[in-house]
Order: structure tokens, then sequence, then C-alpha cells
């Protein structure tokens, strides 16, 4: 008996603890932030809308790059849907020799720091040293060359695309392998040809799915920094805003825009977590089309089905060779090529050996971001983890679990750099002056999203493992609740937290947005790659950058192999 | 002698459904027990509600005469055997067998003797090292017996135990499962929808319909002396006439049914002009071309012949309309019936069940079983 009390009290104080610590380091920050505009409003109304020299510029300003972001994310996630899809059908469906590795080319983009991505990207279609020489020419694009139409900058658009079409592609494509078969098949053996099956069975059946990951593609978009820092030019989006105003000191401006892509973000996924939990079986009522037509169609989608179904299976992997394969392949070839001289002027300056070991020696810089990066990783990984496993079970068992789930999904989808500014605001000087920027801050900050990474790594295990069954097994044979958990519970779940583990530790290495916030005078690789752009200093950024990205390839084997058992 | 597990007044609900309803029931030591009932009538949340991974809303739950609520389960001596098993993946036949002997820290050679002499009794002791996907259904169900087993457990809870293996298998499997049962001198509660393997296996049988118990008996009791047309329809099935008490003598009641046809009786305990149900199951009717003296003979035509194994069942359509189906067992000289015959239809009026009309009518009675 006595030991069993015990065992009450425990999982009080283990509950409570993880809630404190989750509410303190993963939620209390994003609602710092908006409660910062509230409280110094007069500083905010006087920085934005009443600045006694430039009146309401900045206002304007920020209309005007919130107006250009969703421009911008709205049209990735748009492309995305229509080639990612298919992508996401053939990737559930579809075994074929090379599968595996196309599914990791596809997370890639994941996996790799966003600026040493951007850098790569950027050379690929700018420099003489990428896509240009294929053809001649010396550069293929400006880097201002925009989309006609939409009039987005092309190499922005196709960064964003890059960078969020991971995201759509892995939701979706879990949504379907989720669904039965067996819909198809019947609805094929019934008759219908596999287009007209796609609409009328899977499409529906997937639209939760569909929904959630273009959110997720959105958020990612709208809050990307690192890669679009480097690739952006003149245009500006609101997360670049965010961090060039905090590095400004205008910080209530910064603040009121931050908020006002955390609120976005609220609305955006409010709604779509409400349909998406209410539609978890079916989906939408069908849309009334008259029978004719209706015949019309089915008949074109049977036409369509025969032709097309190569076109099916081979834009979207031209799409993932020409997004993702070229940039990874020209900036490792673009390093050898700078390894000596620059190949162009012959002068040794420009090659990388020079500004690794010469008299800038970026050698050193590197060594100590990675040092720094490792760190930073580490730590915050580790602290994330021990809050993540006691939280996935509660999230799991209680019944309050989806509340947490759905907070949970905020800082998933909040623009990286308004999460760098609210921690900022909220332990640094300015707020709770707990600590400085730095090393500790970085930390805090990627804990922030390093816990939702991790969560849902273990809830992916666990939901997938009938954990209720084995755990009423094990104490029906005896096993108090502990040790149930311990003999049970955890080995069965361990995959997954590996893999949150890994996931969460890479995504701390390649974060740029809110590090660049919150950094001080420590630095991180990626944000290292950001300073060399800047400094022009272009070998050392291409070494860096496939450093890193070898760094992430590894990651990516490492993930593999975890995941196969 | 006190029994082994004792449920009074047990009330059990999900949100706005009642999942089981003052449920009444007293388990012996070393007996076993079946719970039968269709899908959806609360047996494997009572079987929960013993095992204690759920706690009632209203009434006890005793377990050796202790009051068990608020026990946890690890401390209830009641194994609870999932009908995929549950043997824990992660681990080989060995670790799961002396998983509870482990997390109970018994000494290192009592885990050992335990663990390898159960395994003997389920005859898996060559496959120790082997994990629960490389074994085929029976044996993974053998392992999950003897893990319940090695934990010491006294009470087996079998949730559906042959609901996973294919039919023939579970033939085999049952009369193994009871006799190492009884052998071990364990009490098992055994939840099934299979009416043939609970008159197989059990000493006593607990009908479960809706959250209630419709009745509790020895499988013969049940079969013989069923006490409602759920009952009698769950357990063997029966024909059923629908009708209204026309007489009633010293030698039984007159029933008149639909298109003005009459069988007799021999119930006498319902009174004139009360609307009844009388059932006659399949194998106590019998077809010939005469009459039978003291029989209710009733005209009909075959409709239909089926082949069941070792008898026939035929289809009949009444005079009235009524369709009934006789099985007769297939001796070697008989040849079997043609379909379009005209036959006579001969039962005994003491093989006729008489029950009040259902309030809900007949086909709610027996529908969705």
């Amino acid at each position: 008996m006595a030991w069993k009390n015990i065992g009450i009290n425990l999982s009080g104080i283990v509950i409570s603890c993880t809630l404190i610590a989750f509410l303190i380091f993963v939620v209390l920050p994003s609602f710092y932030l908006i409660s910062y505009i509230f409280l110094r409003w007069d500083e905010v109304w006087y920085e934005v809308f009443a600045n006694p020299i430039t009146g309401d510029e900045n206002w304007r300003q920020i209309i005007r790059i919130l107006l250009f972001s969703f421009k911008l994310s709205l049209s990735a996630v748009a492309f995305d849907l229509v080639f990612g899809v298919p992508l996401a059908y053939v990737l559930a469906r579809k075994k074929f020799p090379g599968k595996n590795l196309l599914e990791d080319l596809v997370t890639l983009p994941l996996v790799i720091p966003t600026s040493g991505f951007g850098f790569a990207t950027l050379i690929t279609w700018t420099s003489s040293s990428g896509l240009g020489r294929l053809f001649g020419s010396t550069r293929l694009l400006s880097m201002n060359t925009a989309i006609p139409l939409i009039n987005v900058p092309f190499i922005l658009f196709i960064v964003h695309v890059a960078l969020t079409f991971p995201y759509l592609v892995r939701t979706v494509e879990t949504k379907i392998q989720s669904i039965e078969e067996t819909y198809e098949i019947a609805s094929r053996t019934l008759g219908a040809s596999s287009l007209t099956t796609f609409r009328k069975v899977l499409l529906p059946l997937s639209i939760p799915g569909i929904f959630s990951g273009s959110v997720l593609a959105f958020a990612r978009s709208l809050g990307e920094t690192g890669a679009t820092i480097i690739v952006s030019g003149v245009s500006t989006t609101a997360s670049i805003a965010i961090v060039r105003w905090a590095s400004e000191f205008k910080l209530s401006t910064a603040a009121f825009m931050g908020s006002l892509l955390v609120l976005i973000a609220w609305i955006m996924i409010l709604p779509v977590e409400i349909y998406v939990s209410k539609n978890r079986r079916s989906s939408w009522r069908h849309l009334h089309i008259p029978t004719n037509l209706s015949m019309k169609i089915i008949k074109f989608e049977r036409f369509l089905s025969r032709k097309l179904s190569i076109v099916k299976d081979t834009v979207p992997l031209i799409i993932v060779v020409i997004l993702i394969i070229i940039p990874v392949v020209v900036v490792i070839s673009s390093v050898t090529l700078y390894w000596s001289a620059d190949p162009y002027t012959g002068r040794v300056e420009g090659g990388v050996v020079y500004q690794l070991f010469g008299p800038s020696r970026y050698l050193d810089l590197i060594l100590r971001a990675t040092l720094t990066s490792v760190i930073v990783a580490s730590i915050s990984t580790y602290i994330a983890t021990c809050i993540s496993i006691p939280l996935s079970f509660i999230i799991e068992r209680r019944r309050y679990g989806h509340i947490l789930r759905t907070m949970l999904k905020v800082p998933l989808i909040i623009p990286t750099s308004s999460l760098g500014l609210s921690v900022l605001l909220l332990w640094g000087s300015s707020g709770l002056c707990l600590v400085n920027s730095g090393i500790w801050m970085i930390i805090l900050t990627h804990i922030v999203f390093s816990v939702p990474v991790i969560v849902e790594s273990i809830i992916a295990a666990y939901e997938g493992s009938g954990m209720q069954m084995y755990e009423e097994t094990a104490r029906t044979l005896g096993a108090n609740a502990y040790s149930a958990i311990e003999a049970v519970s955890l080995p069965l779940i361990k995959g997954g937290i590996f893999t949150g583990f890994i996931l969460s530790f890479t995504h701390s290495l390649g974060e740029t947005g809110a590090t660049l916030i919150v950094m001080g005078r420590d630095t991180t690789i990626p944000v290292l790659v950001v300073n060399m752009v800047e400094a022009l200093a272009i070998p050392a950024a291409l070494f860096t950058s496939t450093y890193l990205i070898v760094l992430s390839l590894v990651m990516l084997v490492i993930i593999r192999i975890l995941t196969q058992r | 002698m006190l029994p082994l597990v004792e449920l009074v007044n047990v009330t059990k609900r999900f949100g706005k459904i009642t999942a089981l309803n003052r449920i009444n029931l007293s388990v012996e030591d070393g007996e076993y027990l079946c719970i039968l009932g269709p899908t959806g009538a609360g047996k494997t949340t009572l079987l929960r509600l013993i095992a204690g991974l759920l706690e009632p809303d209203e009434g006890e739950i005793y377990i050796e005469g202790r009051k068990v609520n608020k026990v946890p389960p690890e401390e209830r001596n009641a194994a609870y055997m999932f009908q995929n098993y549950a043997l824990f993946p992660h681990m080989n036949v060995w670790r799961n067998v002396s998983f509870g002997p482990i997390i109970k820290e018994w000494n290192q050679k009592r885990i050992n003797d335990v663990t390898s002499e159960v395994l003997e009794m389920v005859r898996l002791g060559e496959r120790k090292n082997a994990y629960p996907h490389e074994l085929s259904g029976g044996m993974q169900q053998r392992v999950a017996l003897a893990r319940g087993i090695a934990s010491g457990a006294r009470i087996l809870l079998l949730d559906e135990p042959f609901g996973a293996l294919d039919a023939r298998l579970r033939v085999n499997l049952r009369t193994h499962l009871k006799s190492l049962v009884k052998d071990q001198r364990l009490t098992a509660i055994h939840v099934t929808h299979d009416q043939e393997e609970a008159l197989m296996v059990s000493d006593r049988i607990a009908i479960l319909r809706e959250g209630r118990i419709e009745q509790i008996g020895s499988p013969q009791e049940i079969y013989t002396n069923p006490k409602s047309i759920f009952t009698i329809s769950f357990v063997g099935g029966a024909n059923f006439f629908e009708g209204v008490v026309s007489r009633v003598n010293e030698f039984g009641s007159e029933i008149e049914l639909r298109g003005g046809l009459r069988i007799h009786v021999s119930d006498r305990s319902r009174n004139v002009g009360e609307r009844v149900v009388v059932a006659v199951r399949r194998e106590h009717i019998s077809l010939g071309k005469s009459r039978r003296r003291g029989f209710n003979n009733l005209l009909g035509e075959i409709e239909d012949v089926m082949f069941v194994g070792g008898s026939m069942e035929y289809m009949i359509k009444l005079e009235n309309d009524m369709t009934l189906f006789s099985r007769i067992l297939l001796k070697g000289s008989s040849t079997p019936l043609r379909r379009g015959e005209i036959v006579i239809i001969s039962f005994h009026p003491r093989e006729c069940r008489i029950f009040e009309y259902p309030r809900r009518g007949l086909l709610k009675e027996i529908e969705a079983i």
C-alpha cells in the first residue's frame, strides 16, 4: 500500500513538473510576444503608427511586406499542391526501386540547414559556376528575375517551393498510407479509371491530410528565414523584416510584426485543426455535379488515365531533381572548382584554401561555429527530450491531451524569427532579464521548436503500437503502472524517441531565423553561411554549405536506419 | 465456500451509453465460465472490470472475498488475454513468459523453473528464443496462455481467445484450452460470441445482452430450457410462430396462427387471448408422408434443400405462407426429399416453447445476432 501511495503522488509530481516546464519553455514565449504589444502599446503606437518623422511609414511597410510574403507563400503552396499530391500518392502506393532514395531526397530540405541550401540554389541559378555553364552563358537568371503575373522573384519562389515541398508531400503521403487500399481496389473493380478513383475516393478521404500539409507548408514558407535572407536580394519577406528590425533595435515594430504573424498562424491552424479532428474518418460532402457533366468528366478522366500515367510518375520526379539534386551537386562541384583559386580570374585569394587558411582564418570560425552548433543542438535536444517523453504520455492519456497537442502546433508554424524575438523579449534584458543574448538564449529558443518535433515523433510511434493493450496486459500480469512503462512502453516507442531526437538535433543544427535574433556574439554554422555571403566570401560560403549538406546527409542516413526497424 | 469472483449490482456507463446494467454474477473457484453475447452486449467491458482495467460506476466487485473496486490490475492476480494476445513484440517467447515472474521479483531460480515448466506445458520449450512475429497464430495463443499462467494468476480472463484463429484450429484448441485450465486448477472467464464454442468448453454460460445478464446456467440448461426468445434464437436457433392463445385445457394450450392454422402446446401458463410467440427447434421438426398421432401436423412444400454435413436442412413453406426450417439427421438408407415435394410437418407439443410476445416486436428481438 505504501508503494501505491508513493506511485500516485509521483504521477502527480511528474505530470505537474512536465506541464510547468512545457508552459514555461514552449508556450510562454509566444504568448508573451502578444502581451508585449499590449503592455507597451504606447511604444508600438509611437514607432509604428505615429512616428514624428516618418509618420505611419512603418505600418505601411508592414502591410506591403506581409502582402508580398503572402503572395510568395500562397504561390509556393499552390505549386506544391499540384505536384506534391501526385508524388505523395506515388510514394504511398507504388513500390519501385529507388523509392527510399526518392523519399530521402524529398525529405532532404527538411534536414538541410536552409541557409546552406539557399546558397546552393542561389549559385545554381545565378552564378557562372551554376547551371549557366551548361547553357553557355555566364548566368541563367539574375537575382531579381521575376515570374510573370505574380511578380515574385523566381529564385525566391523555387527556394520556397523546395523547402515547403517535403511538408506537403510527407503529410499527404502519411495520410494516404493510412487509407486502406481496398477502397481504391473496390472503385477500380467497379469500373472507375485511376483518375476517377483518385478524385472520387482517395481525394475526399485524404482532404484532412492535404489541408494540414498545406497549412504546414504555408507556415514554413511564411516563416522561412535562413535561405530567404540569402536569395531575397532587394525583396523583403515578413520574417526577414523581423530579423532586420530586431538588429536595428526597432523592437516594437519587430514585435508588432511578429505578433501579427503569430496571430495569423493561430487563425490558420485553428479552423484546420478543428476540421481535421472532426473529420478523422470521412470528409467533405460531394459537390453536386449534373449527371451528364459528370459523365463527361469521367470519360475524360478515363482517356487521361491512359495517356497520363507516365507524366504523373515522372513530372514530380523531374521537379525533385531540379529543385533539390542539382543545387546540391552544383555546390559540391563549385567547391572543387574554387578549391585552390578563382577559376575565372586565377587569383589565389578567390580560392577556398586561401579563405580557410589565409589571413581571414575562416577555418577557425567554422570550427568555433561547429562547436557552438553542436553544444546548442545537444543541450537543447536533451532538455527537449526530457520534457517530450512525459509530455507525449500525458497527451496520449489525459483528456486534455489534444489541447496540449494543438498548443504544440504553434511553435511548428509560427515564423522562427518571431519565435526568436519572443524568446529574446521574454528572457532577455527587456523582459525577465534572466538570460543574455548568446548561447544559452539560443538553447532556450531551440527548445521551443524541438519539443513539438520530438513529441510528434514519439506520438507517431505510440499511436501505431497498440500501446494501451500491451500496458494493460502487463498490468494484469502483475506490473504496476511504473514498471509497465519501463518494461513495455518505453522499449516500444524507443524508435520514435531516437527519431525525434535526431530530427530535433538536425533541426537545431540548421536553424537560422530565430538564432540570428538571439545569438548575440555566438555564431552557429548556418548563421556563419549568412555572414559569409554578406561579407561576399563566396568560396568560404561554398565550403561551409557543402560541409553543412554533408552533415545533414549523414543525419538523414541515421534517420533512415533508425526508422527502418 | 466463497465465490472467487463476485459482482454485485455492477453498472458501467460510457457517457450516455449504459454498457453494463446492474450485473450480478459469481464465479466459483476452478470454474470455467463463458460469457456469451452478440457484439456490443458489454462482454469485453465486463471482463475489463474484473481485470481492473475499468472501474465500475456503481456496485462492487469482489475477488477472494476482498472488495477490489479500487485495487489496481497488478494486485488482482487476474491475467487478461486479448484477442490478438498482445505478446510484447520486442521480447522473445522466453522473455514474454517470464515477464510476470520477473516483474514480481521472484528469485532467479524460481523464474527459470516456472518459465520452463509452463513453456513445456504448452509444448513450446523448443521455440523459447523465437519472437512473436515468427510464430503461428496458434503458437502465439499458447504463449499468451503460458504467460498468464506463469505470472501466477489464478484467474484467466480470455477475450475472444479463438477469434484470430482459423475455424479448424479453433476447434482443436478448445479442448486443449479447457484441459489446461482444469489441470492447473485455474478459473477462466471466457468471452465469446460463438455459441458452439461456449456450449463446448464451459461449465456455465452467462448470456449477456444489452448490458444485462439474460440467463445463466450450465450449457444443457441454457440449450434445453431457454428463458427468452433471445436466448433460444442466439443459442441453437429456432422456428418462431406468432399467434394468439385461443384455448387452454388440461392437456395444454391451443395457439391460433396467421391464416387460421392451429397448433397445440403442452405449456398451460398463458391466458386465452394473449399474444404469444411459439418456438420450435429445427431438429425437433420431422418431415413425412403421414400424420403422426399426438403431434402437431402441418402441410408444407419444400422450397430449398441444404446439405450441412451430417444432416439436411429443409426450408419449408406452410399453407399460410410462413417459412420454417427443419434439420433432419442423415441416416444411411434414407433418401433426401426434393424441392417442390409436399410433406407433412410434425412436431410434438412438448417441444414447443411459448413466450410472451415481445414489446418491441419479434424481429427486433432476434435480429442482429
